[in-house]
């Protein structure tokens, strides 16, 4: 059984004439590492929010079909139980860091919960040194600087233990090595926790090294699901305006130049490969 | 042109933001202020119109002292467009949002021609009697870019203009600035985009803590490995490809950057046969 | 803008004797010493209140924190007294200034050494609901975030031409409206945000709320509180029933 199931879902927005996402069937398998990308207002930001809840009970609109998470159809649990299978980090850290020090922001979530203090202590713990937090314990969330803030808010939805994280351009506001440290953290996470991630992200190069498989949305609809080289190479990708990695649009013109080249890198080890193979 | 001479700023709560600064930026060139987040990028930017003043040395734009002129006398000349349009953005209507500036830099009798041409420019005469908080964000983008550079000044300052922006929108930004910058405009890009810039190939500052690292092109600031290491940047998809090839595979030129060139530096390979 | 005025109401992070105490013994004292300095009119008796809490000063090391307050406030205190010197006479009117002394310094310890999570913390062990002392200390939280934001909005229409501080009256109130607008738009924009990432930590969800660092009352706080009874109570018994000694009742002859 998938983790994550949307059957023909379509939602619109309370006060929208168009829908903003529409006829979404889609699979994701516990463990799985996504790119969810796509041009501005495509529906990426919908999509995910249909998956903790926050479609239909925070934002209100019509939704169709069935979203079924972990065995669970969202709209019969509350957005309350589904932050304990599901955690989600949003673009600007500052509005996800409500407490005034990082030892609260992480106990927020599991107090909610009335879980008990040693648990949640034990798993403050865990958290803090998994993200390597211990030293900013008392900061207040202004102390941090913008990389920091972002790894304090994956880690407040980490304490709730969620099997899915869920992240809304988590680097959009960061400086290109705090984004390369966000996205390496993302990958240790999938890895030593086998926590199934969503990410969406304009820049697409930053995630090849890491991701299974790429979604690519265009007008409310998935045009593309597939893995990076399937997706990337695809007529849609190139069509629907989204950024193309440059070592991708280098590949597309050398082939152009050179039909032996069959492989479809995305990686720059790939590219490298591709290159030393087809040279021999 | 604009001079820095010898910039320090501190800020009133005590931090020191700029130490020392000494730069030139002519007429008709493009630049990119680069750097980690606090290192004093938008700092540096906001002594161009006047929105700070020196703590110590001077700023000198055409030949004038910023502290003997306000900031609306500055922004004739020198256009700001700020990171979030939101933060712009309160008339009516987009044409309101226009003429605001245009009043308030003190444009009369050419005041409608300006505003009709920037209208025009920015492809938002269809949304003249709009809302501007109706618009899409690629659209109030547009509307914060016009409200700016309506007044046609000469040097145009942007503070990380691509932060959030899909493809779309950056191409667009991207030929609007080219298209500014051939018409003789001064450009000033705040910015950590580096496949942007590396489109764009300005002239690149970098700024580490307060200071300028280095000052030069493209091929030579994104290519070399301690000044991207030192300022929190990281080497463009391409140039990181090419020097791998270099370590793993073939002799290559360690200032690639783009994918014509590397193209070009594979064309041995590409005719002999090999690729 | 100077909010020196504030500097001696804005939390510190320090390691004393005074900030160790649970806030309600410091919100007990902060009340204990306002009465005290409002039942007596007495000069010397004044006198001895404010010296009295100079020590607690010390201890909490915010001297530094208190003097830019009194400072910032010399304008509001030489009025006080001018005016009082002038409708009262000397005496009382140093009375005045040594009872707005006396009040300034004990609030102003209580907010320097409660950190604002203590204090919403000792709102809800007050049977105060969460929801309540967590807006308030949420409030406290965005103050500089939004400090921030309106500085940039400001700067931002600065950059369109707008000039505050140009025209008459209604006119300067008129220029705010550049500022106003989109700081209400953005702040709104935020809290929806915020709003969005509550719910998703499961906020208000279940009525049995775990709080991970409850206050306990210890030694030191009781050992506070009852040396402020007793002291409460002496006083008010030496006022009310056996009278102040001769010597508390001197005051300035004229």
């Amino acid at each position: 059984m998938p983790l994550i199931e949307f059957k023909n879902v379509s939602f619109k927005y309370g006060d929208a004439e168009s829908y903003a996402i529409k006829d979404i069937n889609l699979k994701i398998d516990e463990g799985e590492f996504i790119l969810l990308t796509g041009s501005t207002g495509c529906g990426k930001t919908t999509l995910i929010r249909c998956i903790n809840g926050l479609i239909p009970h925070f934002h209100q609109g019509a939704l169709e079909g069935e979203i079924i998470v972990n065995g669970y159809s969202t709209t019969e649990c509350t957005v309350a139980f589904l932050s304990t299978i599901v955690g989600i980090v949003f673009q600007n850290p500052e509005n996800q860091l409500v407490s005034l020090n990082v030892l609260r922001e992480l106990a927020f979530g599991p107090e909610n919960m009335g879980i008990p203090r040693e648990e949640i202590n034990k798993r403050i713990m865990e958290v803090a040194e998994k993200l390597e937090l211990k030293h900013l314990l008392d900061k207040t969330p202004i102390e941090l600087s913008g990389g920091e803030q972002q790894r304090v808010a994956i880690a407040s939805a980490l304490t709730l233990k969620p099997r899915i994280l869920l992240l809304d351009e988590p680097t959009a506001n960061l400086d290109p090595k705090s984004a390369k440290m966000i996205i390496e953290l993302l990958d240790t996470l999938n890895k030593s926790l086998n926590l199934t991630i969503i990410v969406i992200e304009h820049r697409l190069e930053l995630l090849m090294d890491y991701v299974n498989r790429v979604i690519l949305m265009e007008n409310g609809r998935i045009i593309a699901d597939g893995k990076p080289s399937e997706v990337l190479y695809s007529h849609e990708a190139e069509r629907s305006g989204v950024n193309i990695p440059r070592l991708i649009r280098f590949f597309k013109k050398l082939k152009e130049l050179n039909p032996k080249l069959i492989s479809n890198p995305v990686t720059i080890r790939e590219g490298v490969e591709a290159l030393k193979k087809v040279s021999e | 042109m604009i001079e820095v001479i010898d910039l320090s700023y501190t800020y009133p709560d005590g931090t020191t933001a700029l130490r020392d600064v000494s730069l030139k930026i002519s007429d008709g060139e493009l630049v990119a202020i680069m750097g980690p987040n606090g290192a004093g990028k938008t700092t540096l930017v906001k002594h161009f119109n006047g929105l700070l003043k020196p703590s110590k040395g001077k700023v000198l734009v055409d030949g004038v002292s910023t502290d003997k002129m306000t900031v609306a006398e500055l922004s004739r000349k020198v256009g700001f467009v700020f990171q979030n349009a939101d933060h712009q953005l309160f008339a009516e209507t987009v044409e309101k949002e226009i003429e605001f500036t245009l009043k308030n830099l003190g444009f009369q009798e050419n005041l409608e021609e300006l505003k009709v041409k920037a209208l025009e420019e920015f492809d938002l005469l269809k949304y003249r009697e709009k809302s501007p908080f109706s618009l899409s964000g690629g659209e109030r983008k547009r509307v914060a870019l016009a409200s700016v550079l309506c007044a046609n000044p000469k040097t145009i300052i942007l503070d990380e203009p691509t932060a959030g922006q899909d493809i779309i929108q950056k191409n667009n930004l991207l030929e609007l600035i080219r298209r500014f910058n051939s018409e003789g405009k001064t450009i000033v890009i705040v910015s950590h985009d580096i496949e942007f810039i590396v489109d764009l190939n300005p002239r690149i500052i970098v700024l580490v803590s307060g200071r300028v690292l280095c000052d030069g092109s493209v091929q030579h600031v994104l290519t070399n490995k301690s000044i991207l290491e030192y300022s929190s940047l990281t080497p463009a998809q391409i140039t990181e490809f090419a020097w791998r090839l270099c370590e793993e595979w073939t002799p290559l030129p360690r200032n690639i950057v783009t994918v014509d060139q590397l193209l070009a530096a594979l064309k041995e390979h590409i005719i002999g046969g090999g690729l | 803008m100077s909010f020196n005025i504030f500097e001696a109401f804005k939390y510190r992070r320090k390691k004393t004797f005074i900030h160790s105490l649970d806030p309600r013994t410091k919100l007990a004292l902060a009340l204990g010493v306002s009465a005290l300095s409002i039942i007596f009119t007495e000069l010397i008796v004044l006198l001895i209140i404010f010296l009295s809490l100079v020590p607690l000063l010390l201890i909490a090391k915010s001297i530094k924190e208190w003097t830019s307050t009194v400072k910032g406030l010399t304008l509001l205190i030489v009025f006080i007294l001018f005016v009082n010197i002038i409708f009262n006479g000397l005496s009382f009117a140093i009375s005045m200034v040594l009872r707005i002394f006396s009040l300034i310094t004990a609030f102003s310890l209580f907010f320097l050494t409660v950190h604002p999570d203590e204090l919403s913390q000792a709102l809800i062990q007050m049977k105060i609901p969460f929801s309540f002392a967590f807006a308030m200390s949420m409030a406290i939280r965005y103050v500089p975030t939004i400090a921030n934001e309106a500085q940039t909005i400001r700067e931002a229409q600065m950059s369109r031409g707008l000039e505050l501080e140009k025209g008459g009256f209604t006119q300067r109130i008129k220029n705010f409206i550049p500022i106003i607008i989109p700081l209400i738009v953005s702040s709104i924009r935020r809290a929806i945000s915020i709003a969005e990432s509550l719910e998703s930590r499961g906020f208000g969800a279940y009525p049995n709320r775990t709080y991970l660092l409850p206050l306990k009352m210890r030694k030191r706080d009781y050992t506070v509180l009852i040396t402020l009874l007793a002291a409460i109570i002496i006083s008010v018994i030496i006022k009310f029933v056996v009278g102040l000694p001769p010597l508390l009742l001197l005051s300035i002859p004229f």
